[in-house]
């Protein structure tokens, strides 16, 4: 299934989503990939991933309440559902069961 | 810090092309990060990531898109029922329904008509297909002392230019004669056109049958459609042959080489019959084909890719060939038209071959059209705004019914533009039928008829037509209407239209309107007739003249002459009153004096019944012939001389003369040209150019048929060249009797609009008081009472308005009138008794008829209503 297979940018963005937990919307989640992962995006990249993954179930979504910021305009709040969580459990785990059978002999570095 | 905003425009192209749906969220970041940035980048650097941001969300899943969920209007079924709302409210008011259309339409059908008429004149001649590459040689030259811009240029001209230039690919001279064409028994008087052989080539006239180069033969010559048919009927006309008479006797036969289709409407040269130039040599010129005589016309035309600036550097060259002529008129500068301009600018040129209107005709023509239909949109305007008031719980209910402000206006907009369709569409049909007709009538010349040179352009203008009318009269009810709240019409706080002085004020400026379009028609339509009935200084009944060739003629003819019984007295002058009359200027006292001179023998004064007021006429003897003069009264304003003229002296050419009689001042060249002084000298052994004889005007034609047939005796070859006098300002009245019919006519159509419109707006008002005077009657008020108080409250404003427009009107009318009308007559009171008294007949008739309406029906009625 196609939902499963999530690209780089779109693990981060939902791992970003998963940690800001409730206060994600699109300048925050920006703000935190720079941050953390020192990705420098155009918001409306980010704005199409997080509809992306809303459309992939991955996301669920809510208008927050109107605050005196931002001209009085609401913020859209994404969280993760059962299957964004599931999601990247899964991402997850491949990585660490490939990086567990890397053997040690390959650590060793010739420089 | 100052409270920053980022560029409007992007906001705006923001909101334009994104999905609603998405755009809160979106706009909601771009705007956040323009705060943080604004404090943290400055404000220049904000704005303009703001910029980027808004392009950067332009993607496809962010564009609003046609077939969104959300909410959408059904315009087509909205549409409908605007449709559907506006033919029930053309037939619920039916009054003033067809007020507002009928009043609309005559005022399209007129504006159509001037739209119809100025197409015409202003795109003459624009089916020659060379025409960029035409242009007539007209040009300024001096005679008598005037200066003026003649169509006619040096006969040489054309050829010379032709051989001396190689951008010009082809010449043509225009010379207008008349000439008996006699063909079997038949002989007609005709109008002759000589043309050089390129005529065909130069100008687009279509052949119907015959060879296109026929006028490359000398013997040949090309004739109209309709010629062919008055001399050949059924006859096969090409080969024919005809014989020309012309005004100097001779007679030359020649060969039909051709025949032209009938000349398109907007053909500004009119010939019927062309002759080739190389016959006008022989038979008009022979030894004397130099720079001394001229051609009525000259037309070039330049090869392709050259222009004027090719040609125009070596005017002065011919203008000193000219000038070296020794001729009696000396050209100062040739001034080359384009062909398509010719038509327009032929007004300025003297005697110009091309046929064209005066620019103000059609600019005078054009500002009335727009007058009335001013006028009819105000009309249609005020009834709208009253007639809407009926409709407020309408608006209301729609807006409640979740209809918005821009809904309420297309709506109303809708309706208007659909009665302006109405309107156009009778319009058009009574410009068809009525209006144009009528103008044809009124100007046969033009042959008006409905069509125009770019079919698509009228199209534009109708349509426009329709909108800004529609758009001009149904945008202030509808803009200002759409605005009101629902609740506050429900509650019954919005008094829009009832209001007092509202309405009274709408009224008023229709009474002023109304005062000044009957005041000042009026007083234009007098001013035009008391220009028709005008003294010309002179009695013209009675007198004719006629052209002398030279000495010998002149005194066999005046022995013959003296002794014809219906005779009164005659004169032989250098000049004609009515014609051309050479100015000079009289020294005196180091005073320069411009002064038209007339030379005659002796009762000038007598033959051409001017008015002696002092003094007596010229006579024969030598000593008066050579220094007596008679001069008019504006000479002697001019001289100061008006206590005791008589014997005083002055030097005119360097001879000293001696004033013997004064005549009242007299028209010698149009009304619209002021009097100039007028020096009437004897002869001085000059020969006379004519004859001028007078009679008792009954036996004018037997008389002029004796002279004939004794001139017929005397000068066999020469033709009999005679002026009536009565002719000489037929022009002038011509013209002036169109204006008059014009003006009448409009006056017409504008009283009738001034009175629709106070008709419509008055039944407006008193239906609204169709309650009060109800509940009165209920109450035993009798219909004389009721009408009085319906009256009443109009008398006030039709006052008012009055006093306003009255002087308002006068004083305008007399400003205009002293700029157009020359010597014009005082406006007189009767343009406003007349004004007061449409109006309050209009206003009488209306409140009348309207209160007997009321008072007719059942009183319960009108209340139960509501």
């Amino acid at each position: 299934m196609k939902g499963n297979h999530l690209g780089e940018l779109e693990e981060l963005v939902l791992l970003t989503v998963g940690s800001l937990y409730d206060k994600a919307y699109g300048v925050a989640v920006m703000d935190e990939l720079k941050e953390s992962a020192g990705r420098t995006m155009n918001i409306s990249a980010i704005h199409a991933v997080l509809r992306r993954l809303e459309e992939k179930n991955l996301l669920s979504s809510r208008m927050g309440g109107s605050t005196n910021e931002r001209g009085g305009r609401r913020k859209r709040l994404f969280t993760l559902t059962k299957s964004g969580k599931e999601a990247i459990d899964q991402t997850i785990a491949v990585r660490n069961t490939l990086y567990n059978r890397i053997p040690d002999i390959s650590f060793n570095f010739s420089s | 810090m100052k409270d920053v905003k980022p560029p409007h425009w992007a906001e705006k192209f923001l909101q334009w092309y994104c999905d609603p749906y998405y755009l809160e969220e979106i706009s909601g970041d771009i705007y956040e990060l323009f705060e943080r940035r604004t404090q943290q980048q400055g404000h220049k650097l904000a704005r303009l990531k703001f910029v980027w941001d808004v392009f950067r969300f332009f993607r496809w899943s962010n564009i609003k898109k046609s077939n969104s969920k959300h909410t959408h209007m059904n315009k087509t079924i909205l549409f409908k029922n605007y449709l559907k709302l506006g033919f029930r409210n053309i037939k619920r008011n039916m009054v003033s329904s067809v007020i507002n259309i009928f009043g609309l339409s005559i005022a399209i059908s007129f504006a159509i008509t001037i739209y119809i008429f100025a197409d015409m004149q202003l795109n003459m001649d624009k089916f020659h297909e060379n025409g960029k590459q035409i242009y007539l040689l007209s040009s300024y030259l001096s005679m008598d002392g005037d200066n003026n811009l003649w169509c006619g240029s040096p006969l040489l001209l054309g050829p010379q230019m032709k051989a001396d230039n190689p951008a010009i690919e082809a010449f043509t001279r225009y010379e207008y004669r008349t000439a008996s064409v006699k063909r079997g028994v038949n002989v007609f008087e005709e109008s002759i056109t000589f043309v050089d052989q390129d005529f065909l080539d130069i100008f687009s006239f279509a052949i119907s049958k015959g060879n296109r180069d026929a006028l490359k033969s000398r013997n040949q010559i090309i004739i109209s459609d309709e010629m062919a048919t008055k001399y050949f009927e059924y006859d096969e006309p090409v080969g024919q042959e005809i014989s020309l008479k012309f005004t100097n006797g001779k007679i030359q036969r020649f060969t039909v080489g051709a025949v032209m289709e009938k000349q398109p409407y907007n053909s500004s040269l009119t010939g019927q019959i062309y002759i080739p130039f190389e016959s006008y040599k022989s038979i008009y010129i022979d030894e004397k084909y130099n720079w001394s005589h001229r051609t009525d016309a000259t037309f070039v035309q330049l090869k392709a890719g050259k222009n004027l600036s090719d040609i125009s550097g070596s005017f002065s060259k011919y203008i000193d060939l000219q000038l070296g002529s020794n001729a009696d008129w000396k050209m100062e500068k040739i001034n080359p038209i384009g062909l398509y301009d010719m038509s327009t600018q032929s007004f300025k040129m003297l005697s110009s071959v091309s046929v064209g209107g005066h620019p103000s005709g059609r600019l005078a023509l054009s500002i009335m059209a727009l007058l009335l239909l001013g006028m009819a949109c105000f009309n249609f305007m005020n009834i709208s705004v009253a007639s809407s008031t009926k409709r407020l719980k309408e608006i209301a209910l729609r807006k409640v019914m979740g209809g918005v402000k821009k809904q309420i206006t297309q709506q109303f907009l809708t309706e208007n533009i659909l009665q302006c369709f109405f309107a156009l569409t009778i319009g058009m049909v009574l410009a068809y039928f009525l209006m144009i007709p009528a103008f044809d009538y009124m100007i046969p010349q033009m042959e008006l008829k409905f069509r125009s040179y770019e079919p698509e352009s009228l199209a534009i203008f109708l349509l426009s037509l329709l909108l800004v009318t529609g758009i001009i009269s149904g945008s202030y009810p509808a803009l200002y209407i759409s605005r009101f709240e629902a609740i506050a019409i429900f509650k019954g706080n919005q008094k829009f239209g009832s209001g007092n002085l509202f309405s009274k004020a709408m009224l008023g400026v229709q009474f002023f309107l109304a005062t000044l379009t009957i005041v000042g028609c009026f007083s234009l339509t007098d001013q035009s007739i008391h220009l028709a009935e005008k003294d010309w200084g002179y009695n013209p009944k009675g007198i004719f003249s006629f052209y002398v060739y030279n000495q010998e003629q002149l005194d066999k003819l005046e022995k013959e002459i003296i002794n014809l019984p219906e005779l009164k007295n005659y004169t032989t002058a250098s000049n004609l009153i009515g014609r051309g009359i050479p100015l000079k200027t009289i020294d005196y006292d180091n005073k320069k004096i411009s002064a038209r001179v007339i030379r005659s023998s002796e009762n000038f004064v007598e033959t051409m019944q001017l008015r002696l007021l002092n003094g007596r006429s010229l006579t024969n003897q030598t000593n008066d012939q050579q220094s007596s003069v008679v001069v008019n009264e504006t000479f002697l304003k001019q001289m100061q001389w008006q206590d005791d003229p008589i014997n005083k002296t002055f030097v005119l050419d360097s001879t000293r003369y001696k004033i013997v009689g004064v005549v009242g001042d007299f028209h010698y060249f149009s009304f619209y040209n002021s009097i100039q002084p007028v020096v009437i000298t004897g002869l001085k052994n000059q020969t006379p150019k004519y004859i001028s004889v007078s009679c008792d005007p009954d036996k004018m034609y037997e008389l002029n048929q004796k002279t004939r047939e004794i001139w017929a005796g005397i000068a066999p070859n020469d033709p009999f060249d005679v002026v009536f006098q009565e002719d000489t300002f037929n022009d002038f009245y011509n013209e002036n009797e169109t204006n008059i019919i014009l003006t009448i006519m409009v006056s017409t159509i504008a009283i009738i609009l001034a009175c629709l419109g106070l008709y419509g707006l008055l039944s407006f008002n008193i239906q609204k008081k169709l309650r009060e005077f109800s509940i009165r009657k209920v109450l035993g008020a009798d219909p004389k009472s009721i009408a009085k108080i319906a009256g009443k409250q109009y008398t006030w404003v039709l006052i008012a308005a009055f006093l306003l427009g009255a002087p308002l009107g006068y004083w305008g009318m007399a400003q205009l009138i002293s700029t157009i009308f020359p010597d014009p007559k005082g406006v007189s009171v009767i343009p406003l008794i007349v004004a007061i008294s449409v109006i309050s007949i209009t206003l009488i008739a209306t409140v009348t008829g309207q209160v007997l309406k009321a008072i007719n029906v059942n009183p319960a009625n009108i209340l139960r209503s509501e």
